[in-house]
């Protein structure tokens, strides 16, 4: 393996396909230009290939800067998964149609459990309902530019903790290990989806990016 | 010397005269400032990925002594962050000037 083999495994490392074919075919071009007009002013062809690998500097300091710009492995591994889950739900017009009958369904429940003497679960079930609407609400609503899917992620998030504080009241600290367990795939995703944003263009952002 | 931070304003200002490789870039700021601003030529790539994300700059693949190149062109949004990015290093310079000839 040469020098600039090793310098792009390191300044590739944990990057999206695409992105290190991206990075691997610029820093050859970089490498190459380098390289000729080292030996154009008369450098030997090893001390011109030294020289324009240590003009590339730092391999590793190199990757963080490449992995705060391109998208990673895990990223792109999301935006695919996403893609998928919804072109999933827009190719079966069922599950499409069963989004809005969630709420009905919930609501059907919170009746039931009311008026078989459960109004305390009926009362957390309702809360739990109205925290997770956001979400089943999210495919209906106009939410598909930048700072309107900024609004909507507040309003998501605000509705998701409060109904949690609501339903576990003044015993959130007690479950708060539960609590953290559950909500962090969410937050991790929200992290993700936020540096995924950072990266793309918005004309070039999904509708999950949005969400 | 370390110019951290001004990397992008360099490259906007580069490319303002004509559209340029990464690697002519490079040594244009060296040339220009004199070999004062020597950076490590690995860390220009991921600052003109920011900026063509943010819409400063637009690559297109050409094609120089038979070898393939990507070009980068400055926007019209690029000049504009390039003309605010001028008045705020002024007004930062002549700061530092005032404060360090006064001592």
């Amino acid at each position: 393996m040469t020098g600039l083999d090793n310098w792009l495994t390191q300044a590739t490392r944990h990057l999206a396909k695409d992105s290190v074919a991206q990075v691997r075919a610029e820093i050859q071009q970089h490498y190459e230009a380098a390289r000729d007009a080292a030996i154009t002013e008369g450098a030997a062809a090893d001390e011109a290939d030294r020289s324009a690998l240590n003009a590339l500097g730092d391999a590793k300091t190199a990757n963080r800067q490449y992995r705060r710009v391109l998208l990673t492995s895990a990223e792109a591994r999301m935006l695919r998964e996403g893609n998928w889950e919804a072109s999933a739900l827009c190719s079966r017009p069922w599950l499409k149609r069963l989004f809005p009958a969630v709420p009905a369904a919930v609501l059907a429940v919170v009746t039931a459990l009311f008026f078989t003497g459960h109004a305390a679960v009926a009362r957390d079930v309702l809360i739990g309902g109205i925290g997770m609407s956001p979400l089943l609400a999210a495919p209906f609503l106009p939410i598909y530019t930048r700072s309107r899917s900024h609004v909507f992620r507040v309003i998501k998030w605000v509705a998701m903790t409060g109904a949690l504080l609501f339903v576990y009241g003044p015993e959130t600290f007690k479950w708060s290990w539960l609590l953290l367990s559950c909500l962090w795939p969410l937050a991790q995703t929200e992290w993700t989806r936020a540096s995924i944003r950072r990266k793309l263009p918005v004309a070039a952002w999904p509708r999950q990016l949005y969400l | 010397m370390n110019f951290k931070g001004t990397l992008p304003a360099l490259i906007l200002e580069t490319l303002m005269h004509e559209p340029s490789h990464g690697y002519r870039i490079a040594q244009m700021i060296k040339e220009r400032s004199e070999g004062v601003l020597d950076f490590k030529e690995g860390t220009l790539y991921p600052a003109l990925h920011k900026l063509e994300s943010e819409g400063m700059v637009e690559s297109c693949e050409s094609v120089e002594n038979g070898r393939p190149r990507r070009y980068y062109r400055i926007t019209k949004a690029g000049r504009g962050a390039l003309t605010k990015d001028r008045a705020e290093w002024r007004a930062l310079s002549r700061a530092v000037t005032t404060i360090l000839e006064g001592a």
